[in-house]
């Protein structure tokens, strides 16, 4: 164990993570208004687009298990721990909504709003387990 | 298992709070409260740089309260 563990592997997560949701939000934003502006949208560029939304978001995972492997040993288990209910929380909405589409239920819903799902029980299992300044 | 810990104590004689005692050991003011309130119990390495920076050995800080009943029956 170094000298200031946590504080370095905070300043770094935060270093890259700031930047990554900036990236995320302009490539997002200007992404579908640029297409928008486009008729008919050039399907090469939708994919393009796509791509480039999704490479910010693995990116963020990258940092955030990077923060749990170098910070201090108790914000790790509480980290992990979120991981792992964020995992279990979102699991469970895709099998759940998985079977009441199955069985006509319920109309489709857009796979993509699962990956919010995640982060928001990540972060809630995070902030219940340890409490705001591990989250 | 529960181990129970005297780091308040020593901590207050000292006159450090928890964020100046958490970044003498290189952690989050979060793990210090959650040792000191028997949340959380510190790995041996932790363990052994609490010792060393209190100048006291692991059995002083640290009391197991199983062994303590088994020696009590």
């Amino acid at each position: 164990m170094t000298q200031q563990t946590f504080k370095s592997a905070k300043r770094r997560y935060h270093r890259v993570f700031w930047p990554l949701m900036i990236v995320y939000a302009l490539v997002v934003i200007g992404g579908s208004f640029g297409l928008k502006q486009l008729d008919p949208e050039p399907q090469w560029l939708q994919a393009l687009l796509a791509l480039a939304c999704t490479a910010p978001v693995i990116g963020t995972l990258l940092v955030m298990m990077r923060y749990a492997e170098e910070t201090d040993e108790y914000t790790r288990m509480v980290q992990l721990r979120g991981f792992a209910w964020g995992g279990i929380l979102t699991v469970n909405a895709i099998f759940t909504v998985g079977f009441l589409q199955l069985f006509h239920v319920i109309d489709k819903i857009e796979i993509f709003w699962f990956g919010p799902l995640f982060f928001i029980a990540y972060g809630l299992s995070t902030f219940v387990i340890g409490g705001r300044q591990c989250s | 298992m529960l181990v129970k810990n005297i780091i308040r104590t020593l901590r207050a004689e000292r006159g450090w709070s928890q964020a100046a005692l958490a970044d003498q050991l290189g952690v989050s003011r979060q793990s210090v409260n959650a040792i000191e309130t028997g949340k959380y119990d510190p790995s041996l390495p932790l363990a052994f740089a609490i010792a060393r920076l209190f100048e006291k050995s692991i059995e002083e800080i640290f009391d197991d309260e199983t062994e303590a009943q088994l020696a009590a029956q």
